[in-house]
């Protein structure tokens, strides 16, 4: 398998040069960017498959580049802040981020995080036993990774693409937010509710008619969720 | 019929002036008689009668001459004239002139007492309703005043200037020249002005007076005016100023507001009963607008200070999170550093592990500026930043970092430009050496390394000024003054150079500005910097 390639974006040359150091010696390859014009320019030319982004940044900031790349792209995105402002965290999940890590970091929690995203992309994945699910309109194909509402195709970010699948297997249980978080994200992440909720709402967005009275994914408040069978 | 309606009676004939008197006093009229136009004239100048009957021929003049000159003196006056069968084209002539009727002689009583009754009826009612009228322009009067104030002193959110503007008007409008208003304050009554006391007066005037007794805190407490009349018998301290002056008469009424007094206006005259209702009413009102507008203004100062104090609070709030985000970078890379060489999946060659080694050592340095600069920041924002100023000649401060300065521009050429001849100057040498590595630093963030950097000086009157100048990136001139806003990082650094605090341009103003200068920069895009300072010549 080829070496993956990680895109760092932050306008601090220390942080450039330590990240990049830690991921070459773990068998990554690395192109780095200062600013987000540059980060933009490196996701359209080069084959990047994960991107670790600084949101205080001169010219185009974290947040714009992560909406910007959210048009076109799903390619997991870390966010590695000196911001950690809950509210900041939201923000980039539900434009998109996969992630979000506060500076100062553990070298060890970045590279966990780092696998927890390309474990969604389904490399590591061990696919369903089953080949496909379809309720009311909603369709999967688990082989393709391919999901469909009335025919028409979804494009899924990876991380949502694992939390649809993580349901749809279960489709027949209420699936507590601990036991999503640990089978999607991984345990380090049983406490952080507030993924769960942001990338449920994302999911939402793109499947539901009517996001606000969703009909496939339904809260089970204080428990978790549970995707309906028709 | 009203009490004491008076009835003068002209004729020249003293049997028929005698019956006709009876007649008319057994109805309840006071009744006065004349028998000749020349007594009646002299009576009429004495006071005003409700009816005259008149007769139209009398010995010294006509009747009808007559009946003009009493209407011209009082031209509600209801006449009646008496004429012989043979005058009656006089009579009518005389209502033509404005008399209410005519009788014949011989006079039948009845119908006299009769038409007498309907003119009288018809005088009360044109009294009253002038009375009415004069009630109507009386209030107009008022309601006019009351809006001119009003207007006047809602113009201003300035409580001084609504005092002021209020006192001006109370004389303009009511001819009063002399009064005064406390606000309450802090359990207190604070004299907040007073127009048109002779100095004296004013001087011995009280500044502050106590709610709770006196005049002044009678009218607050009870929210009602008082009036003293001849107020130089009564001992009241309060208004012991006003003997420094030709008063006699003071009236107090309450600044209120639905009831509630939020201070006192007081006014003072040199002439007696000049208080009337009226005047009382009037002065109410206008105290009633004055505290209106004071009531406004004190709301929107409160709402202003709270609005600078919520201002101040979320300045704070973004202070602490660039403090929070400034402080993290270099921790970042000082765990991260740490954190790489501890991880036992990885083992880095010997330089990888001295770079991690550097930038731990590195870091732990930018941490420690960090915290010097904000130290430096906070003392210069609490004006508690010590400035020792000594007389200095500047190539001697120059001369003290000259080996710093080589070392930040070791890449640069650095120029120093600063002639003997230049006067010495009374400044702080530590502080002032700051401002200048700082500058030279930013020169070196900004330029491409073999560029020129250099320090000048010149005197200029009584100043010194001093620059430095270098060839780099420049500055937009729409960000000349925000560069200098503490945690303001610009965007041309030159690649690979680490960001700075955020805080040395906003340390080199603070510095300046202690030392009684100013800082300021001349800059373009692409066309190089050019920051100045000046300070003040020993």
């Amino acid at each position: 398998m080829d070496k993956k390639r990680i895109l760092i974006v932050d306008d601090d040359p220390a942080i450039l040069r330590l990240l990049s150091t830690n991921l070459k010696a773990r068998g990554y390859e690395v192109t780095t960017a200062t600013d987000g014009e540059e980060a933009l320019e490196a996701v359209q030319k080069d084959f990047i498959d994960l991107m670790i982004l600084d949101l205080m940044m001169p010219k185009i900031d974290g947040i714009e580049v992560c909406r910007r790349i959210r048009e076109w792209s799903d390619i997991p995105i870390i966010i590695l802040s000196a911001r950690g402002d809950e509210n900041d965290k939201v923000k980039c999940l539900e434009l998109g981020a996969d992630d979000y890590l506060t500076k100062p970091f553990g070298i060890a929690e970045l590279m966990a995080r780092i696998n927890t995203a390309f474990r969604h992309r389904g490399d590591a994945a061990v696919a369903p036993a089953q080949s496909s699910f379809a309720c009311d309109g909603l369709e999967i194909n688990f082989a393709k990774r391919r999901v469909t509402v009335n025919g028409k195709e979804i494009s899924l970010t990876p991380t949502e693409y694992s939390l649809l699948q993580q349901l749809a297997v279960n489709s027949d249980k209420v699936l507590t937010h601990t036991m999503l978080l640990q089978t999607v994200w991984g345990n380090e992440y049983s406490s952080e509710k507030e993924y769960l909720r942001v990338f449920v709402g994302r999911l939402r967005k793109k499947l539901e008619p009517d996001p606000k009275k969703p009909k496939y994914i339904q809260t089970i408040p204080g428990v978790g969720y549970h995707l309906a069978m028709a | 019929m009203k009490d004491n309606e008076s009835i003068l009676v002209v004729d020249d004939d003293p049997d028929f002036l005698a019956v006709i008197k009876r007649i008319l006093e057994n109805k309840g009229y006071e009744v006065e008689t004349a028998a000749s136009a020349s007594e009646a004239i002299s009576l009429i100048r004495e006071r005003f009668y409700n009816a005259a009957i008149l007769d139209i021929s009398l010995p010294d003049a006509d009747g009808t001459e007559l009946l003009s000159r009493f209407l011209e003196r009082h031209p509600d006056i209801i006449a009646i004239m008496l004429t012989g069968h043979s005058s009656v084209q006089n009579a009518v002539q005389s209502l033509n002139r404005g008399a209410f009727a005519y009788l014949e002689k011989p006079l039948d009583p009845e119908t006299l007492l009769s038409i007498l009754g309907r003119g009288l009826e018809k005088q009360r009612l044109v009294l009253e309703n002038r009375k009415l009228i004069e009630e109507l322009e009386q209030h107009n009067h008022i309601n006019n005043t009351l809006l001119s104030v009003s207007q006047a002193v809602s113009q201003s959110l300035d409580l001084q200037e609504i005092i002021d503007t209020s006192l001006d008007k109370v004389a303009q409008y009511t001819g009063i020249e002399t009064s005064f208003v406390y606000i309450h304050e802090n359990e207190r009554l604070v004299l907040m002005g007073c127009h048109g006391l002779s100095p004296e007066a004013s001087k011995t005037m009280e500044k502050e007076v106590d709610r709770d007794t006196g005049i002044i805190g009678r009218i607050f407490r009870q929210s009602r005016p008082v009036i003293v009349e001849e107020w130089k018998d009564s001992t009241e301290p309060t208004l012991a100023f006003l003997k420094n002056g030709d008063y006699r008469c003071f009236a107090g009424v309450p600044l209120a507001i639905l009831g509630e007094s939020i201070g006192v206006m007081g006014v003072a005259t040199n002439t007696t009963d000049c208080f009337s209702h009226n005047n009382i009413e009037l002065l109410t009102g206008i105290a009633r607008e004055i505290a209106i507008a004071v009531r406004n203004a004190q709301l929107y100062e409160d709402a202003s200070s709270a609005k600078s104090l919520r201002e101040l609070d979320s300045m704070r709030t973004e202070f602490l999170a660039n403090v929070s985000h400034e402080l993290r970078t270099p921790l970042a890379v000082i765990k991260g550093s740490a954190n790489s060489l501890l991880q036992p999946d990885v083992i880095f060659d010997e330089p990888t592990r001295q770079y991690f080694l550097q930038s731990i050592d590195k870091d732990a340095d930018t941490l420690t500026r960090l915290v010097d600069d904000l130290l430096m920041m906070s003392r210069l924002e609490a004006e508690a930043l010590e400035v020792k100023k000594t007389p200095y000649k500047l190539t001697e401060v120059v001369d003290s970092i000259k080996d710093r300065l080589d070392n930040l521009t070791a890449r640069h050429n650095l120029i120093l430009n600063i002639p003997d001849e230049i006067p010495m100057v009374n400044i702080d040498d530590v502080r002032i050496s700051q401002v200048l590595t700082n500058l030279v630093e930013n020169a070196v963030k900004f330029s491409e390394e073999n560029t020129t950097i250099s320090i000048e000086a010149k005197a200029n009157g009584k100043e010194v000024i001093v620059r430095v100048v270098d060839e780099g990136t420049g500055i937009p001139s729409e960000l000349h003054q925000k560069i200098f806003d503490r945690f303001f990082q610009g965007n041309g650094r030159k690649s690979g150079r680490r960001k700075g605090t955020g805080l040395g341009l906003a340390i080199c103003r603070g510095i300046v500005e202690a030392h009684g200068g100013k800082i300021w920069v001349e800059s373009e895009p692409g066309k190089g910097t050019k920051f100045s300072f000046s300070l003040p010549v020993n």
